[in-house]
């Protein structure tokens, strides 16, 4: 049981907790996850420790409510609360290296997974840009970003109001797109580095390899156990199978079959849709 | 005891819930003894002494099996105190009777050489065994035994870590803590029980079941940490720094795939995901759990193991039309009697001779279909003393929309990769002691054995215990000399 030390909403659908979980802090390395069970009869799912006190015991996560169970997280968790479980830390570290200049993009609540591994990239020597791009009140971290690295670019979308969300979604990628091609066209970069939805980092990597400039990626397939005894989060990369959780979660961009990542990750998305409905509805019932 | 017993030849049947009913849920499906159903089933035990009853010598932790049937008989008047006479007796050796009673293969092992089964059927052991656990549970005699085992523990003072909390790890736990070591479980996952939680079905083996059993061990102090991942979260090293000794029950938890074209198409499931998803998640309370399945209309398992079964078994209860393939004849099915005679009651269907080389999708991810290549078995037979089969060059395909891998599992990679520790073949090596290549850790279980049962399991535990035993007394005396 790992209590919640601090909780709070740092922007539209973006919940900070800042948890006790000693075990974490005390080993975690940037690139690495934790998977959570907050309720009983909850689920598993896979989050990243986005700063830690490896004295004090906490680390910080940043969740974006996205269906069921991040939406009971922000709606049923208090301060002083308990998380049931936190499992890490698991996978693998990215490695520290100096590799130069190093274009770090994070789509939506992506950057706060590029947080930790930018910062540490830019404190061993290397030149960090990181990238957010998302919808106007989704920003986070901008103030935090702009201290750890040498330049922190934010791109906000409006929301339009008009459209349905996975068009506006689709905004978020056309930004993305011409965000990047125009960084790339204008400045020579040693890598490019890039947490987000598996589509919106394939419609960067088009535009990379197009360049030949390196490209990371943190991949986040389903995953169940986090410890590599069930295969839900495997990839094809280099034509070989590979389980994201402990083989990854970071792979070359250049590797991954992306088509096969893509549909797996939209597997459940009927069910995930009936769970939230359900959801909403005990919510609506409840207030009654 | 010298009493006059007339033989009685036919086993004292169990009740069991009818298929048409229990497809359409996951409780259990062998209802088990009442106590007087168990006493009539005791006095078929013929008592052969101890030093010779082959029942026991089948057992791979050696419970006094005559023992504790006796005492069902002797104080068959009593129901309370026979309970716990029995379970004092099985205490002895096993701490997890509900469990072992459940899910062993008694018929190769306890059961199998019972002398009873010369003039009539063997003694139904397991269910005995069971029997006595369910009933002491249910009456709180067990925590009354506890009550009275927990204050008579001296304490060593030494410490004792165990990874994993799998039937290796709590066999192993449960012993060193009645010895008196202070012992500490690390799980990676949220609950303790390893396979008999994300494994074995509900049907087979209620979770509330094996989580009371687990509470038990917690009462005779052993300490369990969830969540730590040992190699991750902690390392051997700093295990051995806090620790006098290290006992590593990881199991084989790494899933096989089939190295096919189509492998990663959605529906294809691991076992272990599925199983997992099902049993741990509880997905079959979907939604009122948050974890989701998918089965489709069409199931086809690939393997017939004991694993290939509980799939298949679950699937059925989704309302799925199963079909179990294996690449081997009837006579290589590795699954449990019980469980493959149970399947086919649940209207599984199985289809032999069927090697998988391709699985199909709709164009858009999604399985649709799979292509299997016709084997046929020839007369050599190979190393494991299966008859080699080949294929024919023909091939057929069958539609499905989820597919379950069960093929085989290799131990966790995690703490494979220990720095030190003498691995072959993905296996943990150990000595006759079951001590590794890294002095004071020792291992068991299907870590040491890739894929076994649970009851070598837990026969490797309580060996592993009495060693580790040995290893700290020795321990302790020489730091009494140095002192």
């Amino acid at each position: 049981m790992y209590k919640i030390l601090e909780k709070k909403e740092i922007a539209m659908r973006n919940t900070w907790y800042k948890v006790h979980a000693p075990h974490v802090a005390r080993k975690v390395q940037p690139g690495q996850f934790v998977i959570v069970r907050a309720f009983e009869n909850g689920e598993r799912i896979p989050l990243t420790p986005v700063m830690w006190d490896r004295e004090k015991g906490w680390i910080v996560l940043v969740v974006f409510t996205r269906g069921r169970t991040t939406m009971r997280m922000a709606v049923e968790l208090k301060e002083g609360d308990e998380i049931l479980n936190i499992a890490g830390p698991l996978g693998n570290p990215v490695p520290m290296k100096k590799f130069g200049k190093i274009l770090a993009i994070g789509a939506y609540t992506g950057i706060v997974e590029v947080f930790p591994i930018a910062k540490a990239w830019q404190e061993l020597g290397n030149d960090v840009t990181t990238l957010n791009v998302t919808f106007e009140p989704m920003v986070v971290l901008k103030g935090e970003l702009e201290k750890a690295v040498s330049r922190h670019l934010v791109e906000p979308v409006p929301i339009d109001p008009n459209l349905d969300f996975p068009a506006n979604m689709r905004n978020v990628t056309k930004r993305l797109i011409e965000k990047v091609r125009a960084l790339l066209e204008s400045e020579e970069w040693d890598l490019v580095f890039m947490v987000g939805p598996a589509g919106d980092q394939r419609a960067v990597f088009n535009v990379v390899k197009e360049f030949g400039v390196p490209m990371k990626v943190d991949l986040h397939p389903i995953m169940v156990d986090g410890t590599g005894m069930c295969g839900a989060c495997r990839v094809t990369v280099g034509g070989e199978v590979k389980f994201a959780c402990i083989d990854g979660p970071e792979f070359d961009a250049y590797q991954v079959a992306w088509d096969e990542l893509i549909a797996r990750s939209g597997y459940y998305t009927d069910l995930e849709a009936r769970a939230m409905q359900e959801y909403m509805k005990a919510l609506q019932g409840g207030e009654q | 005891m010298a009493v006059k017993r007339k033989l009685i030849k036919e086993r004292v049947p169990t009740p069991e819930r009818p298929p048409e009913e229990r497809i359409r849920d996951f409780a259990e499906v062998n209802l088990g003894y009442t106590f007087e159903l168990a006493v009539k089933e005791a006095e078929r035990c013929l008592q052969c002494p101890y030093n010779y009853a082959p029942c026991i010598k089948g057992c791979p932790v050696h419970i006094d099996i005559p023992g504790f049937i006796s005492k069902l008989v002797e104080y068959r008047d009593n129901p309370d105190k026979a309970v716990k006479e029995a379970l004092n007796v099985i205490w002895a050796c096993n701490s997890l009777p509900a469990t072992t009673g459940r899910v062993c293969p008694q018929e190769d092992q306890c059961e199998m050489n019972c002398v009873m089964g010369k003039v009539g059927d063997k003694i139904n052991i397991g269910k005995l065994e069971r029997f006595v656990a369910d009933y002491a549970r249910e009456h709180g005699i067990d925590e009354e035994l506890l009550f009275e085992i927990v204050p008579k523990i001296e304490k060593k003072g030494q410490k004792v870590a165990i990874i994993g909390a799998g039937p290796a790890g709590l066999t192993a736990a449960g012993e060193l803590a009645k010895l008196g070591y202070d012992v500490t479980i690390y799980e990676a996952l949220h609950e303790a029980g390893g396979v008999l939680m994300y494994g074995i079905p509900e049907f087979r083996l209620p979770k509330e079941i094996v989580q009371s059993e687990i509470e038990k061990l917690k009462k005779l102090g052993v300490k369990i940490l969830t969540d730590h991942i040992v190699g991750k979260t902690v390392t051997m090293e700093e295990l051995l720094e806090e620790y006098d000794a290290v006992f590593i029950g990881s199991g084989a938890g790494t899933p096989r795939f089939i190295n096919a074209p189509g492998i990663n198409l959605n529906g294809i499931y691991s076992a272990n995901e599925f199983l997992t998803r099902v049993n741990l998640m509880k997905a079959y309370k979907f939604p009122e759990y948050d974890t989701p399945v998918k089965v489709g209309k069409r199931v086809i398992v690939i393997g017939a193991g004991n694993t290939g079964m509980d799939a298949a078994r679950s699937a059925r209860r989704f309302g799925a039309e199963v079909i179990i393939a294996y690449r081997r004849g009837p006579e290589d099915v590795s699954a449990r009697v019980e469980e493959v005679e149970h399947a086919k009651e649940e209207g599984i269907k199985f289809e032999f001779f069927l090697n998988p080389v391709e699985f199909i999708g709709d164009g858009r991810g999604n399985l649709k279909a799979v292509k299997f290549e016709k084997m046929k078995p020839l007369d050599e037979k190979d190393s494991r003393g299966k008859r080699k089969i080949v294929g024919t060059g023909e091939y057929v395909t069958l539609e499905a929309d989820t597919v379950i891998i069960a093929i085989g599992k290799h131990p966790n990679r995690l703490i494979v990769n220990t720095p030190g520790l003498k691995v072959e073949r993905g296996k943990i090596v150990v000595d006759e002691n079951l001590m590794t290549s890294i002095p004071g850790v020792f291992a068991g279980g299907d870590a040491i054995r890739g894929e076994a049962t649970v009851i070598l399991a837990m026969g490797d535990g309580r060996r592993a215990a009495k060693a580790i035993h040995e290893y700290l007394t020795k321990k302790r005396e020489e730091q009494r000399e140095n002192a």
